[in-house]
């Protein structure tokens, strides 16, 4: 069967799991398996667990009830060990670095932002700044057949777009990170250009949000900020 | 002003994009163990596309050129800034309630969408799986015809 592990937390942590259920259908009970200085929040892993929405909302319930008391370290979802009695090894054996990263993410939340720009404004910015752009797009506008030109012209735009994009990137991370304790870059993805968590400090949070919304105005209306959070700190464990 | 989205706000509404990265990161982010077995999330894994690799394509630049070929220099149009809305209070029962709403929120977008793009009604609860991975198909999909 197995056992399925939600997250791992300090011994002292309250761990009101009343209420909560596990991932399955019907859904796995909940329990602890502790150690001198470990606790991790586990049930019985069900038979052909897969990512269903009930499943992976059972996962982040109780990362989100743990978080109310204390720090947490968030599991995967999906992670799956022989028996309960392996988890506690588990403990036992990188109990120091449990301990640390505990420490580390005490009192912080995950805030993920993800920005977009307007292709269209970003062509004209490079359309702008670039007179070889100028000269291929009005070479290849007159002349829709030159497939070398074409192809150069777009090589150059793609080379252009990918460094201002880093260079954007760059530049809003920079501002944001001192409001944060830690960032952790994500690969961007073709939406957006910026793809990236921040660890804040709770007491911090408002103001990083702030910072974020500051950033979004002065960025203008051709960007999209999409921040999510506070979140459990999956990205900094 | 800016449009920014903020997903963990319950009426936000805004799509199944910027929800879907909150379930993202219970996917692919958190602590592993490496003794352990990891569910299989089938589809999951094909999320994660090196988007440089897509970028310096010919296909990439052919659909470059012609964007930059249809683009109206005059025209200096502004995205409308659709105001979503917003950050406001980031507090701790902010979080307890919102970043689940949000959640649920996500996986109903998929399954809608889902709904769309593929016929076959499976089981009621596969959805959230099987629509993971027909949305990283439809991207890849889209990415391959840029």
């Amino acid at each position: 069967m197995g056992t399925y592990l939600y997250a791992i937390t300090a011994a002292g942590h309250p761990l009101r799991l009343k209420g909560l259920n596990g991932v399955g259908d019907p859904a796995a009970e909940l329990r602890t398996v502790t150690t001198k200085d470990l606790c991790a929040v586990v049930s019985d892993a069900p038979p052909e667990l897969r990512a269903k929405r009930r499943d992976v909302a059972a996962h982040q319930g109780v990362q989100e009830r743990l978080l109310v008391d204390g720090a947490a370290l968030p599991m995967r979802f999906g992670l799956v060990g022989t028996d309960d009695a392996q988890v506690a090894a588990v403990l036992e054996q990188d109990r120091d670095s449990y301990l640390q990263r505990l420490s580390e993410v005490d009192g912080c939340r995950e805030y993920h932002l993800k920005v977009e720009r307007d292709e269209d404004d970003l062509l004209r910015e490079i359309m702008r700044e670039s007179a070889e752009v100028r000269q291929l797009n009005d070479r290849t506008r007159q002349n829709p057949g030159a497939y070398d030109d074409k192809v150069a012209l777009g090589e150059l735009i793609s080379r252009e777009v990918q460094t201002r994009q880093e260079r954007a990137c760059a530049d809003i991370v920079a501002r944001l990170a001192p409001a944060a304790v830690r960032t952790a870059d994500v690969e961007p993805t073709k939406q957006h250009f910026l793809n990236v968590s921040f660890l804040v400090e709770r007491e911090k949070a408002a103001a990083f949000s702030e910072a974020v919304h500051e950033e979004a105005g002065q960025r203008g209306d051709t960007y999209t900020f999409s921040l999510h959070g506070p979140l459990p700190p999956y990205s900094f464990v | 002003m800016t449009a920014i989205q903020q997903s963990n706000a319950p009426t936000s509404g805004s799509g199944s994009g910027n929800l879907y990265d909150v379930l993202e990161l219970i996917l692919d982010r958190g602590l592993v163990i490496d003794a352990f077995v990891r569910v299989s999330l089938v589809g999951i894994e094909i999320l994660k596309i090196d988007v440089r690799v897509v970028v310096a394509s010919v296909d990439t630049y052919l659909r470059f050129a012609e964007a930059c070929n249809r683009l109206d220099l005059e025209s200096g149009r502004k995205a409308p800034s659709q105001l979503t809305d917003l950050v406001g209070e980031a507090t701790e029962s902010g979080a307890k309630g919102k970043s689940k709403g949000a959640l649920t929120g996500a996986v109903e977008a998929f399954s809608e969408s889902l709904q769309k793009g593929q016929e076959d009604s499976a089981e009621e609860e596969e959805r959230p799986a099987r629509k993971s991975s027909a949305a990283s198909n439809r991207r890849t999909a889209r990415r391959r015809e840029d």
